[in-house]
Order: structure tokens, then sequence, then C-alpha cells
């Protein structure tokens, strides 16, 4: 049951502070520059993005008349060649170049389905239509087999027409949420984030259609898991602390990601997450943080590299009493996953990241966004987060 | 800059888009967004100063962006782009009529134009205006009928005054 002092307003001066000084920077805090040692990926617009399918087919046509031999030559997505930026903080690719041969035994299926999804992505941007995924798979079933294959192709094409893949109108499934204190348009219907019920707005996977157009809020928390996300939406925490509360259930998918970055950018708001307390949940803002290595070609548009680690910190675990039999003992597998971490070298730069995984290593333990609820259901929204907010307790 | 800031006293900030972004827009999108902001966001800013500053900036977007596109394209001989922008309106017009009325005033000189359809629409989105006043007008009727009507019990008013206002209402409603 929340005591009285529990219903007291906190005055969030930490991340107040922070927010004024990314009004005060601009956009400057956010400006991505371009390493000598990294492949440059442009945001294409439908026609743009059309001319250099033309392009590339010009050029493997010219292959064919001048050599009979043609191949592809793209940016490789190995993980030797995927390199930590420190300048920008973000997981970039890196400058080895793969070539993908049209007459050899060995790629002659690879090199088929990449020309198929070639063809899907110029009928898409020709019609100005966006696929999903699995549909893109769906068209073609027995050339790719399984959709793994359809999915590698995917990449394959926005590295090699060097953009991000939303400009390939290909779209991955919705799965992310968001609500609170923004009003959007998409298309030509203006969409208001508060009052859209305790679900919030689906990300719409096509962000091409839409456009931020109102805001008084003054951070974004990102929250790892669907039930601590309804939690605070139940209890309108953006209405008692002005903010945008979105959630990815689990790792940010592109759509998510892609829309953070820029109500980050265009807003200069303070961005934060709330994760469980495990080698996973720092995973999940590592994503968020620098991108993944997996579509690390589009970074420099998915990644949010000034957002905090909010919580839930190993050091939480003690400073707030989450009890023992809330906590959780760690497994074989979240040290490893600890370690790994401990081993990234964008964690061996930041300190305080690195100090808090290793108590977590000391301890091994680990507990979730719901330990909280041992101290009341409204703990999280009344206490833990604004006093967080307020001390500027995040790394 | 894609977004204009308006500072509160108390350090709050308010974040509208940036007007000329509104370029790119569907012709109509420009005034729906001014209407938006007015009926449901202006209030909830509270301080009379950054409502002031928002109701400028409003009434910017209006003058030099909105209503320019919207005479630009009105006086082109695009009718089919008129044609799409006014079916949208009169969705709009159904569905919230507050929402298309920064464009009710355009609707005359549009029904006099030659093409049929343009006509016909915006013949259409009038008659809405017309149902919506009239329904305002009713319930303001109702309700002095209904103030009358407990004066007339209560023997102030004679049954005379009573029932001019009554065949005033019922002429309404028919």
């Amino acid at each position: 049951m929340p005591n009285q002092e529990n219903k007291k307003m906190h005055n969030l001066k930490a991340a107040r502070t922070l927010f004024e000084n990314y009004l005060n920077k601009g956009q400057k805090s956010h400006s991505f520059k371009q390493t000598e040692e990294t492949v440059k990926i442009d945001d294409l617009n439908r026609k743009e993005a059309l001319n250099r399918i033309y392009l590339l087919v010009d050029n493997l046509i010219e292959q064919i008349y001048q050599t009979g031999r043609p191949a592809i030559q793209l940016p490789s997505r190995a993980s030797s060649n995927i390199i930590w930026d420190e300048e920008n903080d973000l997981l970039l690719l890196g400058k080895q170049i793969m070539e993908k041969q049209f007459h050899t035994l060995t790629s002659v299926a690879d090199i088929t389905r990449l020309m198929r999804v070639l063809e899907v992505v110029a009928e898409l941007l020709s019609e100005d239509l966006h696929a999903t995924k699995r549909e893109v798979f769906y068209t073609d079933v027995n050339l790719f087999g399984d959709q793994k294959n359809s999915d590698k192709s995917i990449e394959d094409i926005a590295t090699m027409l060097y953009t991000s893949r939303n400009s390939t109108h290909v779209v991955a499934a919705p799965r992310g949420s968001c609500v609170g204190r923004l009003r959007i348009r998409d298309r030509t219907d203006i969409i208001d984030l508060e009052a859209q019920g305790s679900g919030g707005w689906t990300i719409s996977p096509f962000l091409d259609q839409i456009e931020i157009l109102e805001s008084d809020a003054e951070f974004i928390l990102v929250i790892e898991k669907n039930a601590a996300m309804m939690r605070l939406a139940e209890d309108r925490f953006w209405r008692k602390y002005p903010c945008i509360l979105i959630t990815a259930q689990g790792v940010g998918n592109v759509a998510t990601r892609m829309f953070l970055k820029r109500l980050n950018k265009e807003l200069n708001l303070p961005t934060f997450t709330l994760v469980d307390s495990d080698p996973y949940g720092h995973y999940i803002h590592s994503v968020y943080l620098r991108g993944s290595k997996r579509l690390s070609y589009e970074s420099p548009f998915l990644a949010t590299p000034n957002i905090k680690l909010l919580g839930v910190l190993t050091r939480d675990l003690d400073k707030y009493k989450i009890p023992k039999v809330a906590r959780i003992r760690m497994n074989k597998q979240d040290e490893k996953r600890t370690k790994d971490l401990l081993n990234e070298d964008f964690v061996k730069k930041n300190k305080e990241w690195e100090k808090d995984l290793a108590l977590a290593l000391k301890l091994k333990e680990k507990a979730e966004i719901q330990a909280f609820a041992t101290h009341g259901f409204k703990f999280l929204t009344d206490e833990y987060l604004p006093e967080k907010l307020t001390t500027g307790d995040w790394i | 800059m894609d977004i204009k800031l308006f500072y509160k006293k108390d350090g709050r900030v308010i974040q509208l888009i940036d007007k000329e972004k509104m370029n790119d827009w569907p012709v109509e999108l420009p005034f729906l967004f001014v209407e938006y902001i007015r009926e449901k966001k202006l209030e909830t800013y509270e301080e009379g100063t950054v409502k002031r500053e928002v109701e400028n900036y409003l009434d910017e977007v209006l003058k030099e962006i909105a209503i320019p596109r919207l005479i630009k394209l009105l006086e082109s001989e695009d009718d089919e782009e008129i044609i799409l922008s006014l079916t949208r309106i009169e969705e709009i017009a159904k569905k919230n009529i507050d929402m298309a009325k920064p464009i009710q005033k355009y609707l005359k000189d549009l029904e006099s134009k030659k093409n049929i359809k343009i006509v016909e629409l915006a013949t259409k989105i009038s008659a809405i205006f017309i149902k919506a006043e009239r329904k305002k007008e009713l319930a303001n009727k109702r309700k002095i009928m209904q103030e009358k009507e407990k004066e007339f019990l209560a023997g102030k008013i004679s049954a005379e005054e009573y029932a001019k206002i009554r065949k005033e209402y019922l002429l309404l409603k028919e």
C-alpha cells in the first residue's frame, strides 16, 4: 500500500537539465560524422532508390557484354567487417568488399535469390508500395525455400544499394507501440498518442508516411517489457510526468528503433531505457544505443547514441531493497553473456556500465522490472522512476 | 529546422512542426492541423503568453501556407487535384465539421466552377455545414424552449408566449 510520501511529485531535475542542454546544443549533438574506415549508407527516397537499381542493372548488362562473367560487389557483413566507431559511438560497416559471381555453381542459388528480391524491390518502389519480409518470402516460396534466405537477400540488396532497408520499401511486421504526449501525422490522419487506449499506437513500419506534429514531452522512456509498459500506461504516467513511452517487447525492431531515433533527434528529448537487470536487458539497451551487428550498415539511421540506461541497474537491487526472494540466480548462459558484454569495446569505454556488469557477475544475481511490485504496484511509477530521473541516477 | 519551440514561464516547452514542412502536405492538411491545435491543444497549454504565441504561429500557418496553397489550387486548372482535395474535405466534414471550418468561405467560388464533380462536392460540403448549423440552432432553441416551459408551468409567462416559442421550435425541427 503506498504511503502518503509515495504520492509526492518529483521535480525530475536531472532529466530536465539534460533536456535544456540538448535544446541549447540543438541538432549538433546528434550529427553523424562519416569516418574513412566505414562505408557511407544513404537514406533514399523512392526515386533515388530506383535510380540506384537502374545504375546497378546497367552496370551488370555492361559486364555481360564486355566479359560474359558478371559479378556484384558489395560491402561484407561478416563480423570481421563490423567496426565500433569510437567517434560516433556506433557499430558500423567497414570497407571490406565481397563479390557475388553469377557464373559459379556455388553462388548460383544465392545470386538467383538476390536478383529475384531486387526485382521485387524495384516493383515495390515503382508502385510506391511496401511489403513485409514475410510477403517477400511468399513471392517465390520454391526459390527461397526458407525465409532466412529471402531475409538475407533483402539485407544484401540494401547493402549493395548502399541504403537502409526502409528505403527499399521492405519493412518488418509492426511490433512496437508508443503512447504519451505526442501528436503525429500518418498520411492525412492526425493521431493523438494520449488517446490510443492502454495498448498505445502501434508503431507503423511505413515511417516515410509519419511526421511529428506536436509534443510537450520532456523525455522518452523505452521499456523492454509490455507488462511494465501496461503498468505505466494504466497509471497514465505521462500525465504526471510529461513523457513518451515506447516498447518493442524485447530487442527493438527496425521500425521502433528508427521511430525512436526520429523522436530523439527532432524533439531533442533525453531518452532512457528501462530493462530487466540481466545481461539480455543490457544487450537490448546496447542495441538501441549503438545498433546491432547484423544491421550495422544502417546503424546511423537506427541507433540513438545519447540514450541512457536508467535501470534496472544491478546496484539498484540493494539500493531499492529488492528482497532476495525476488532476485534470480544467474545461470551459466547469463554469466557468459555478461562476460561477452564486458569484452565489448563500447562497454570497456563506459566505466560506470562496466562497473555495474562486473557487480552483476560478482553477485550472480538478476531481477525483472516487475520485482519492484514487492514494494507495491505503484512503487515503479511513484518512486523508482521519478526518483532516478530527479537524481540523474543513470548510466 | 523541423520543429518550432515555444517556451513557457515554468520552463516547459511546446514543440510544433515547422510550417515550411507543410508545403509538401496535401492541401487541406495545414487547415486540419491549425484547427486541431486550436480545438484540442491550445487550452492545455494553460499559460496566456504561450497560448498567444501559438495562436500567432497558427495564423502564420494559415496566411503563409494553408490559404495561399488552397487558393493556388482552386485557381488552377488541375480539376483532378481539386476533386481529390474536396473528397478528403468532405470526409473530414462528415467526421468533424469544426475541423473543416476554415475551408467554408471558399465553397461559394467552387460551386460556380464548370466541372460538375467539383460543383457536386462543394455543394455537398456546403450542405453538411448548413445541416450542422441547423442542428446547432435547434439545440439552442430546444434549450430556450425548455426554459420557457418551466417559466410557463410556474406561471411566469402567458400561454400565448409559450405557444409562439413552441411553434418556432417545431417549425425549425421540421
